[in-house]
């Protein structure tokens, strides 16, 4: 595999662990509102067009992660909104360690050179 | 289940497409909307809102675009779009597709049914509980290359002692009367079976009980079991059969059960009584010819079986070593006794067949795939514009394997109908002839033939397909691009694999279609012509009688057993004579039309008869003497036929017995045989393969004398089985034939209730006389020209398809490669080449490999009717092989024209512009 796909896995991988544990720990949001709490999480807000989103809700709603269903807003707006499931809980747990580790390891290797 | 669920839910949003992408849309609405809500909450005006938001959001067409790609298969949506293009295409070109889809479609009927009986035969699965236990045990006899079935000593021996088989058992067959109250007999397949049998079978009967243990001891009551279609049709279903006595042959037998419907063990037997045979009357391999059978033991493996039997075998050779040091005991699935697949010699034909089956299937696909080849050629311009937008040669191959997998499918499909249809009449036409198929024999298809028949489809789809775009998209397609910007002509190379192929298939076509269609032809003659009205008014049977003691010797050279039978035979004919309506009765060996081949040569006064008459085809070069058909008849047999004396005499009773040398032949013989001379008064014998045929009638090498020559039986078609229409006839007094043939006339047709009475007098006469095949001339006419219009059918399609592929294969591949030169006409046209000068230029290189092509193939053609002897086409090679090939030509030509004439008619200016 070359190393440009490996980003683009780890980018992937990424974002649908931010998505997860998002709707983990807030419940369920619509793709708005989860897309305003990664600009308020990142350091640049427009770094991300919120369509970007899309691809990674598809995913997850796909491996059963996530579940979307539609709902009013506050303010009387259709909107899907999108909850996390047990098996998304699970994966959760499991990608957030893999992640750790992952991200310990890197930190390790950075620190010793 | 996570990757099933998933796959399930991106399938379904393929499928679903339409409903996704409208929900995705109403989403990406809603988001933008709440973007717009919060710049205006920010302040902003409307259409400013609306334009940040969409900043914001980014594409819209790329999110839906990504959304899309992560949400479904994206080529089994393209496999959709390809399957729709494909069925598009077979459309397009409707010769094409009928003419391929034909082809294929009756291979895969051979194919299928190739198969559907090589796995009757060679997959060892028994339609009953754990039924690929049961095991046949026998002995196999290397010095006759055959099982040897006088085991009776063996099996008790093997039956007391085996431990790795449990329920030892042993059957014979017979064929008795069963005779009811009230009923006229019934000749049944019986089965002397031990009570162990119904142990192995595992079937419950439906009333009643099986045969026990105690039934097999010496002294216990006679008891039977029925079976269920039987005890339906017999009894009348009697619900208080079970206690009631039955006669069976000689014997009263108590009926103690009966069977549940379709139950047919060992075989395809319908009675069951006791196997009582008492291994003290016989010495060793003297013993009745039984089958021994048993169930693998829990645990215990055929091959632990074999290693036990190997060794108990072992001790009786070195205790009988005269009769036991050469026989091998064998542990086989327990089919492969009686279909004879325990030899692997014979399981390897099998196999091969098949093999060259599929051999066929490729060589058909080859045909196919010239024509698509051709038909992708011309397509190479959407080819090439598909490769410039970006499709890639694996996306392009694909599409082209898709297109020849849904033409294979289709093809499939309609082979898979043909053969169950094929089996259907199988069925029909032949089991009434053979009587029941062993129960294990189901003639219909499977799901294992349907998965065969599925993975040749993608064989044929992969060569079909792939190999034609693999070719096609290869190399050149940038050229083609450039070619295509200035118009006209095909860049495609055909090179010399193409012109070969063109020899090859008119070589093929050439060799194969004569004696194909000579075939089918002669079995069509027999399958076209209905047996005549009068064959309706003969009633025949054939008379065979219980033999007591379980001899296996031959009965007619059994003086005591012939005379008992000409006594009742006698006694028969006179009651036959008796029944209201028979005015004329008589016997011989063969019913008419159904007479075996023999080969003769007949000798005049010191002189021999030419025997090479090659001009009316009744002498095959090599075989030494003509064909004729042989019968043994009373002397009455002509008057009873209406057959006349046409010159000489008939013959009489002295001319019966075994040194009488009178013969009768009929006209046909006279006129073929003699080659219109007198025949009386000349010698005949019986030459060649005669004495394989009838070893116990024919005396080879023997002279008879001709004393008289008849007509032809009224009753047989004159064209009727292969034209071999010359017969010659001896006299036989009663008691010389067995089993001997009797028929009776009926004036104004066979009433429905002859047979039955036909039973009862002979059932009257002794209630071991059966009788078989209880027919009417007309019956047995009828299912042989059933037969012979099957076999004349299958010939005759896969000729027709392999025929009708290999000329459209030749016209496509000729039409292609003078297309590829139609601008070179034309040019040449422009400089003022004269057009009929260019025609022949074109024309006489399509000729010169067709030329080729017949060559060979006549070549090929002469030396396998040389080889055969001349039988291939009964001597008739030498007016059809010219025809053949000047029809191929005629084909060939006539592709090349057409696309020739196209040339020139091009503008020449056109024709220059282009280069």
């Amino acid at each position: 595999m070359s190393s440009k796909e490996d980003q683009v896995a780890l980018l992937q991988g990424t974002l649908d662990l931010i998505v997860l544990r998002a709707l983990s720990t807030m419940g369920p949001l619509h793709a708005y509102s989860l897309a305003t709490r990664l600009e308020q999480v990142s350091d640049h807000p427009l770094s991300l067009n919120q369509g970007t989103l899309y691809p990674a809700l598809v995913r997850l709603e796909q491996k059963g992660w996530i579940k979307g269903t539609w709902q009013k807003t506050d303010n009387n707006r259709d909107a899907k909104y999108y909850a996390i499931t047990k098996a998304g809980e699970l994966a959760l747990t499991k990608q957030t360690e893999r992640w750790r580790k992952l991200a310990g390891l890197v930190d390790k290797l950075l620190l010793e050179s | 289940m996570a990757a099933v669920r998933r796959l399930f839910l991106r399938l379904a949003a393929t499928l679903n497409g339409r409903r996704a992408d409208a929900d995705l849309a109403r989403e990406i609405d809603a988001h933008l909307q709440l973007l717009q809500d919060r710049y205006r909450a920010q302040g902003m005006n409307a259409p400013d809102a609306r334009l940040a938001a969409r900043r914001a959001f980014g594409g819209v067409v790329n999110a839906k675009e990504s959304q899309r790609e992560a949400r479904a298969f994206q080529w089994l949506s393209s496999s959709l779009i390809d399957f729709k293009l494909g069925a598009r295409m077979l459309v397009k070109y409707p010769g094409l597709t009928l003419v391929s889809g034909i082809g294929l479609a009756v291979v895969t009927a051979m194919a299928a049914m190739s198969f559907r009986v090589g796995s009757l035969f060679l997959d060892p699965s028994v339609p009953l509980e754990e039924g690929d236990r049961i095991v046949s045990l026998q002995y196999w006899d290397p010095v006759v290359n055959d099982a040897e079935p006088r085991v009776l000593h063996d099996f008790i021996t093997w039956r007391d002692t085996l431990r790795s088989v449990v329920d030892v058992g042993a059957f014979r067959q017979v064929s008795r009367n069963l005779i009811a109250a009230d009923t006229s007999p019934e000749t049944v397949n019986v089965a002397e079976i031990t009570a162990s049998g119904f142990r192995v079978a595992r079937v419950p009967p439906f009333l009643g009980r099986p045969i026990l243990d105690t039934d097999e001891r010496p002294g216990a009551p006679s008891t039977l079991v029925l079976g269920y279609d039987i005890w339906q049709r017999r009894f009348s279903a009697d619900p208080q059969i079970v206690g009631k006595t039955v006669q069976l042959g000689s014997a009263t037998h108590t009926v103690v059960g009966v069977m549940p419907e379709g139950f047919a063990f060992p075989i395809a037997n319908s009675v069951w009584v006791p196997l009582r045979l008492e291994p003290s009357r016989y010495e060793l391999r003297k013993s009745p010819q039984i089958s021994i059978f048993a169930r693998l033991a829990p645990g215990a493996t055929r091959e632990q079986a074999q290693a036990e039997l190997t060794t108990v075998a072992a001790r009786t050779a070195a205790a009988s070593p005269a009769t036991h040091r050469q026989l091998v005991p064998q542990v086989i699935p327990y089919t492969y006794s009686f279909s004879d697949m325990e030899d692997p010699s014979n399981a390897m034909v099998l196999h091969i067949i098949q093999w060259l089956v599929v051999l066929l299937v490729v060589v058909v696909c080859v045909n196919v795939a010239s024509l698509i080849y051709a038909r992708t050629a011309a397509r190479e311009d959407e080819i090439a514009v598909r490769t410039a937008l970006g499709a890639g040669r694996g996306r392009i191959v694909a599409q082209l394997f898709l297109e020849a997998l849904l033409l294979s499918m289709v093809a499939a499909t309609a082979g898979l109908a043909l053969a169950a249809a094929a089996f259907r009449a199988v069925a029909v036409a032949v089991v009434p002839l053979a009587g029941r198929l062993p129960f294990w024999m189901d003639l219909r298809l499977t799901a294992g033939t349907g998965a065969y028949v599925m993975a040749l489809t993608v064989l044929a789809a992969a060569i079909v397909g792939a190999v034609p775009a693999l070719k096609a998209t290869g190399r050149g397609v940038q050229n083609r691009l450039q070619g295509l910007s200035r118009g006209g002509g095909t860049a495609m190379r055909l090179g010399w694999a193409w012109t070969a192929l063109i020899v090859a298939q008119v070589a093929f076509t050439v060799a194969l279609l004569p004696p194909a269609l000579f075939h089918a032809w002669s079995f069509l003659q027999s399958g076209l012509v209905e047996p005549p009205h009068v064959a309706r008014e003969f009633m025949t049977a054939q008379l065979v009688t219980e033999r007591l003691g379980g001899s296996d010797q031959n009965p007619a050279s059994d003086p005591e057993f012939m005379s008992r039978y000409k006594i009742r035979h006698g006694e028969l004919m006179r009651r036959l004579l008796a029944e209201p309506g028979v005015d004329r009765a008589t016997y011989m060996l063969q019913v008419p039309g159904e007479e075996r081949l023999v080969w003769v040569e007949v000798e005049g006064a010191g002189r021999r008869v030419p025997i090479a008459s090659q001009k009316d085809g009744a002498v095959r070069a090599g075989t030494l003497g003509h064909e004729a058909r042989y019968n043994r008849v009373e002397p009455g047999f002509f008057d009873t036929f209406g057959v006349p004396v046409l010159r000489g005499r008939a013959l009489n009773m002295a001319d019966t017995g075994s040194n009488a040398a009178a013969v009768v032949v009929n006209r046909s013989f006279a006129q073929q045989i003699g080659r219109d001379t007198e025949v009386i008064g000349r010698h005949v014998r019986y030459v060649g393969r005669s004495g394989d045929v009838q070893a116990e009638h024919v005396t080879l090498e023997r002279w008879y004398d001709i004393v008289g020559v008849v007509g032809d039986t009224p009753v047989t078609p004159p064209a009727l089985f292969g034209n071999v229409r010359p017969r010659i006839y001896h006299a036989a007094a009663p008691g010389e034939i067995y089993p001997v043939t009797i028929a009776a006339h009926v004036s104004g047709g066979v009433p429905g209730d002859f047979a039955p009475r036909l039973r009862a007098a002979a059932a009257s006469v002794d209630p071991t006389l059966q009788l078989r095949n209880v027919l009417t001339i007309d019956e047995v006419l009828s299912q042989e020209t059933l037969m012979a219009r099957l076999i004349a059918a299958a010939i005759g399609l896969l000729t027709v398809s392999v025929i009708a592929l290999s000329a459209a294969g030749i016209y496509a591949l000729m039409s292609f490669t003078v297309a590829r030169r139609r601008r070179e006409i034309g040019i040449h046209t422009a400089l003022g080449a004269r057009p009929h000068r260019i025609l022949t230029r074109v024309l006489s290189r399509a000729f010169r490999q067709i030329a080729v092509g017949a060559a060979l193939g006549l070549t090929v053609a002469v030396i396998l009717e040389q080889v055969t002897g001349g039988e291939l086409m009964n001597g008739r090679g030498a007016m059809v092989l010219p025809l053949v090939a000047l029809l191929m030509m005629a084909v060939g030509l006539g592709a090349a024209l057409g696309p020739a004439l196209q040339g020139l008619r091009i503008d020449p200016a056109e024709a220059l512009r282009d280069e």
